[in-house]
């Protein structure tokens, strides 16, 4: 019993996408633009040459964000998506009717079909492959070169999450919506 | 036990079911229908070969024109549900003569709907199982699911009794059906307001819009219905109940079109993002300017309001533009809530640049979705053959 979440020190991603790489290896996610459990956002530099704004541009990596008070969850009509004793949120594919539903309700573009099973799959923090074992990392975690992720229990006061989200300032996407984001954007 | 005297229903060999007056129009009809049909039966075909990739939808705009299509007909079953209710449940004495014929095309709209969305649903199957075994409480897909249901087993009892003359059972279950249906109608408008993540649908609107156009669409079918029938050759008691429904609708009409003004006059004002922007897309587009609103709304009501709701011959004419502009209200309220992407640094390797989010029905969906249309002629044709929809002497 923990609750993961993940923080990341998006300024030091350098959009190198070896995490994106590694999350479609260790869980076998299809090729295809569709088909992506993570992925990283590019922000465009803006400006006209020779005034460009160097700081206007930047990478953003994202995934589902793990919301606490997850949309995709309240939406879905068979609890196919369910939160698990980790607080992940899960989906079940044998009650999952592909309604789509979720995928619309989602704020965070974060679902798409997978076509064996034809139901809907997201980002579970290696839940099936690592955290099953008892392992603590995911696989974009460990393969990050930039370090820029971090992954822990949030409950746990002492876990190494839980302390740079007390010493640095940070951010969650679209918190306004109420959808308890996990995900931590460090500044 | 004589099953005739529970429902009365009308004999048939083969050939006089097949049996039908050769004029143009029903020589025409019967083109169309298997037209329809045939384009129905290879969209599920090939549909059945390649899923839903089939299909335009796309993982930024994972709804497309079925869902749109089965909106517009599950909207079409209710607002007949509801304008029948006018007259034999709340009495209102011209709209006593179309219990039948309103309630036969309310249930073959959900059919056609439930059709319709069986082929957009990744496993219908499934959805019946899990739908009681781990009920989703909180979705407003399983509860405008779980009361359609509801609603159509009460419109069918409803039938029931309409057709052996029991009208307090006929009344009880009329009840039934419209509440329940209004609740489930209103849950599929929520199955869109209840969208917090798209500021475009999020809130009240579609909810109450619902409704509102479904008792326009069942306005507009009834003219369609009932210029059918009787072929422009009205007798009185069916001028009358066409006059008065010319007249409710466009009060109707009025109300639906002052909705849209302070909808679009809201979503601008402040022009918050995924909305104000939207808001003008949606408002500036053919689909809405010509289809929803030019042909949806404004013709129809400019020949009521010109012709004080007499010209009945008009208006089953204008009902056919009237549809098609409904159609096109489905097809944008799906299509309009999932303009706004909703990541939009998601560029380059995931998806198009930053711009909205792009959807082209495929010749598949559209063989489906207007096939289906198809189906419910010939529903409608079975229906009108074995039992007697028309009024009887004492107008119910
Ligand atoms: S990010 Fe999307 S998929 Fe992930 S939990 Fe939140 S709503 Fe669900
Ligand atoms: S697509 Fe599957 S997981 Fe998503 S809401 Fe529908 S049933 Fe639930």
């Amino acid at each position: 019993m923990a609750r993961y979440g993940m923080a990341l020190d998006y300024k030091s991603c350098i959009n190198c996408k070896a995490c994106e790489s590694a999350c479609k290896e260790e869980n076998g996610i299809l090729l295809g633009a569709d088909k992506h459990r993570i992925w990283v956002g590019v922000k465009d530099i803006e400006g006209i040459f020779p005034d460009l704004s160097i700081s206007s541009s930047g990478f953003e990596p994202s995934q589902c964000q793990q919301c606490d008070n997850a949309p995709c969850q309240t939406v879905c009509p068979t609890n196919a998506t369910y939160y698990d004793d980790n607080g992940v949120v899960r989906v079940n594919p044998e009650q999952c009717i592909l309604c789509t539903y979720c995928m619309e309700a989602c704020p965070y573009d974060a679902r798409y079909i997978d076509d064996r099973t034809m139901t809907v799959d997201k980002c579970n923090f290696c839940s099936d492959t690592r955290l099953i074992n008892g392992e603590t990392t995911t696989a974009c975690q460990a393969t990050c070169p930039t370090k820029v992720r971090i992954f822990g229990d949030l409950d746990d006061p002492e876990s190494e999450i839980s302390l740079v989200l007390r010493a640095r300032d940070h951010h969650s996407m679209k918190e306004h919506l109420g959808t308890k984001p996990k995900l931590f954007y460090l500044t | 036990m004589n099953f005739k005297k529970i429902l009365p229903y009308n004999r048939h060999t083969f050939s006089s079911f097949f049996s039908f007056e050769r004029t143009p129009l029903n020589v025409f009809m019967l083109m169309l229908t298997v037209g329809l049909v045939g384009f129905l039966l290879y969209g599920i075909s090939v549909y059945l070969q390649h899923g839903h990739h089939a299909y335009g939808v796309t993982r930024q705009h994972p709804w497309g024109l079925l869902i749109a299509m089965y909106v517009f007909f599950v909207v079409s079953s209710t607002g007949l549900c509801i304008m029948s209710s006018l007259g034999h449940v709340f009495n209102i004495k011209a709209f006593q003569i179309i219990g039948k014929r309103a309630i036969i095309g309310a249930i073959i709209a959900i059919l056609t709907g439930f059709l319709v969305i069986a082929f957009e649903i990744g496993h219908p199957v499934r959805m019946v199982i899990y739908n009681v075994l781990t009920p989703g409480l909180t979705s407003a897909i399983w509860w405008m699911g779980t009361l359609y249901g509801m609603y159509l087993f009460f419109i069918i009892l409803e039938f029931f009794f309409l057709n052996n003359g029991n009208h307090k059972y006929s009344k009880i279950f009329g009840l039934a059906g419209l509440i329940v249906g209004l609740a489930a109608h209103s849950n599929l408008g929520a199955v869109f307001g209840f969208l917090v993540a798209r500021p475009i649908a999020n809130g009240v609107f579609f909810p109450l819009y619902f409704i509102l156009s479904a008792m326009v669409t069942g306005s507009y079918l009834l003219f369609l219905i009932y210029g059918w029938r009787y072929k422009m050759k009205f007798p009185p008691e069916v001028k009358k109940f066409m006059v008065t429904l010319a007249q409710v609708l466009g009060l109707l009409l009025a109300i639906l079109i002052f909705f849209e003004i302070w909808r679009a006059l809201t979503a601008i004002y402040g022009m918050m993002p995924e909305r104000g922007d939207i808001a003008i897309h949606m408002i500036t587009s053919k689909n809405f300017l010509i289809g929803e609103f030019l042909l949806g709304m404004l013709i129809p009501f400019v020949v009521i309001v010109y012709s004080r709701g007499r010209a009945i011959k008009t208006l089953v004419y204008t009902s056919i533009t009237g549809m098609v502009g409904i159609f096109w209200m489905r097809y944008d309220l799906v299509h309009d809530t999932q303009l706004a992407p909703m990541m939009p640094l998601k560029i380059r390797e995931y998806s198009l640049p930053p711009g909205l989010v792009e959807y082209t029905p495929t010749s598949i969906e559209w063989m489906i979705a207007i096939g289906a249309i198809g189906v419910s002629f010939m529903m409608y044709y079975t229906a009108d053959k074995f039992f007697n929809l028309d009024h009887d002497a004492k107008g119910h």
